[in-house]
């Protein structure tokens, strides 16, 4: 089923086409990679989909529900989360606490209920607590649960933003570059709890570098080049399409 | 079971709660009772401001303005036209909480200095207000002989009796923001505070966030304010100024950010400078004086002196004497 549908999307950054018509399908249940070198647009495209920028032209329908236009905030309601290229985490607060502030859209306290802590409040709690564990075990952070996220190692912290990501049940889950500054041993277990988050339903799209976890994990591909998709296919073949060798070469020949 | 962070601190916390409600059984003073009210109302009005400040990271230079809202709107029904002093009350804190809305709506959208001046001038445009409202205010003589607090015939009209109501306010004032702020919405705002960007992606709208803790902490210097109207029977403009709103500031930030019982501690010490002639008996006169003159000079200074060298304040001093202690005691 067709889960995302991005279409003609554009995007001009004074003189700078950042995004360019870009159009691409993300089916339900896959994980989809976009990839391209340095300042393709990739983290602009994910803003534009997040309602974080607003696209000059072009739709981005959630389920057939055109979301351009739409708040961040509400765009996490609609069903889709997201992580940043620089993590965006709270610092001061525990790795549980970054978790539980990602169930925020799951949760029903408000200001009178959490001031006078009712009964059904302490039962919410008590059963986001239960699900934060859960989120930060899939991603194997369990072992920083009280530890402020400042002082969590560089790689773990990816990691605990997507549990906070996910934390807000999303249909859709669309990582920044999750894998930049993981070690090879880190970049396995990564991929391995993509997997895990797919087969717990999450749709997931990946924009990485990481040339090795590209190909291991995507279905899809989708290659952007100066704003403009190049590029779409399953990984054999966008490892051998010319234009995509071409893109690379003229900036990084060592990526694919 | 251990004795872990949590329960020694819950411990603490009573006996504390204990010795404030103990007070007016121990001293019938009558100006010790009505100086120890003030430090009550004052951490009141901290409450909120740790809330807005120390956890959602809003900026207000304007609370004193609130405050003035809350005891001006009490004062005035009361003496003029008899409302029953519960609904004066409430009535103060209502049009505190809807002040502080109408300011936030578009202030928030400003940030960090911006904010600052916007609620600084708020607190000058209130101050003439006060001044100038005359057939509400009374001018510059402000209003005298407001009644005392009373429900129904029962009427509170000992200093025993309304620092009990005082402090009795402030507890709930501080039960409901440590609640809070282990919760849904005290997440939030302590996750504005540390990342917009991660908070908004969370799902939380900032925007509506910060408008609501702006109107809830405008709220209870309201409440502070109209019970302090009714704790000393008169109210006159120069005690909403500006200082006031600064010395408010100074009580969180020296307290320290993310934190409610530095605030309060800080409100507590605070308040008491301004009072430190009669406290300490044997202070000479002119000491007491040099300190009262200079009260919101030194409250400015420790606030400045705290940015510099203890950033986070006193409550980030005790958490930071704490790691390698006990990382223990919050459990899951
Ligand atoms: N807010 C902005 N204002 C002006 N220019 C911007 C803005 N955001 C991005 N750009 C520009 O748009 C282009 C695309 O940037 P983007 O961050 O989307 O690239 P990217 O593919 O994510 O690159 P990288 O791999 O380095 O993260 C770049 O040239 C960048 O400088
Ligand atoms: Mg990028």
């Amino acid at each position: 089923m067709r889960l995302l549908a991005v279409c003609d999307l554009s995007k001009r950054f004074g003189g700078l086409a950042a995004v360019d018509g870009v159009s691409f399908d993300v089916h339900e249940g896959t994980i989809k990679a976009v990839i391209g070198p340095n300042g393709a647009g990739k983290s602009t495209l994910f803003n534009l989909i997040t309602g974080f920028d607003r696209p000059d032209v072009g739709s981005v329908d959630l389920l057939g529900c055109n979301i351009v236009g739409m708040n961040p905030h509400k765009v996490v309601r609609a069903g889709i989360s997201r992580t940043f290229q620089n993590t965006q985490l709270f610092e001061e607060l525990t790795a549980l606490d970054n978790v539980l502030v990602g169930m925020h859209t799951q949760l029903r306290t408000g200001f009178l209920g959490g001031a006078l802590r009712l009964p059904w409040t302490l039962t919410e709690e008590r059963r986001a607590r239960e699900r934060a564990s859960y989120l930060l075990r899939l991603v194997g952070v369990e072992q920083y649960v009280m530890t402020p996220a400042a002082d969590i190692p560089h790689g773990m912290r990816r990691l605990l933003e997507i549990a906070r990501a996910l934390a807000a049940a999303p249909r859709l889950l669309l990582l920044d570059e999750p894998a930049a500054g993981l070690n090879n041993r880190e970049t396995q277990s990564l991929a391995r709890t993509l997997y895990r988050i797919r087969d717990e339903g999450v749709t997931i799209v990946v924009v990485e570098h990481d040339m090795g976890l590209v190909m291991e994990v995507s279905e899809e591909i989708v290659v952007l080049d100066r704003g403009r998709k190049i590029a779409e296919g399953p990984p054999l073949l966008i490892q051998k399409d010319a234009a995509v060798i071409e893109a690379y070469l003229g900036e990084e020949g060592e990526y694919v | 079971m251990r004795w872990t962070r949590r329960r020694l601190g819950i411990t603490l916390l009573g006996v504390m709660g204990i010795a404030i409600a103990a007070v007016p059984f121990l001293t019938d003073d009558r100006y010790l009772l009505k100086v120890l009210t003030f430090v009550g109302v004052n951490a009141i009005v901290v409450a909120g401001l740790a809330l807005l400040f120390g956890y959602a990271g809003q900026i207000s230079l304007g609370h004193a303005a609130f405050f003035g809202l809350g005891a001006y709107m009490s004062a005035y029904l009361t003496t003029t036209h008899q409302t029953p002093w519960l609904l004066a009350v409430l009535a103060g804190t209502g049009i505190a909480a809807a002040g502080g809305l109408l300011l936030a709506l578009p202030s928030l959208r400003l940030k960090g200095h911006y904010l600052a001046m916007a609620t600084l001038g708020f607190n000058e445009i209130m101050s003439v207000l006060f001044v100038e409202l005359r057939g509400i205010t009374g001018g510059n003589n402000g209003l005298s002989g407001i009644p005392f607090p009373s429900i129904g015939s029962f009427v509170i009209d000992t200093p025993a009796g309304i620092y009990l109501l005082v402090w009795g306010v402030a507890a709930l004032a501080f039960l409901g923001a440590a609640n809070l702020v282990r919760t849904r919405p005290g997440r939030a705002m302590r996750a504005l505070h540390g990342s917009e960007l991660g908070a908004v992606a969370s799902g939380v709208d900032t925007t509506r966030l910060k408008v609501q803790v702006f109107a809830l902490s405008a709220a209870l210097a309201g409440l502070a304010g109209a019970l302090y109207a009714h704790a000393v029977g008169f109210i006159s403009p120069t005690q909403f100024s500006l200082e006031f709103s600064i010395l408010l500031v100074a009580m969180v930030v020296v307290g320290g950010t993310g934190s409610l019982v530095g605030p309060f501690f800080a409100a507590v010490v605070l308040t008491l400078l301004q009072y430190v002639h009669a406290l300490i008996p044997g202070l000479g006169n002119d000491v007491a004086s040099v300190i009262q003159d200079w009260e919101v000079d030194i409250s400015g200074m420790v606030m400045i002196l705290t940015v510099i060298f203890l950033p986070g304040g006193f409550a980030a001093l005790v958490r930071r004497k704490r790691i390698g202690v006990a990382v223990d005691g919050e459990t899951v």
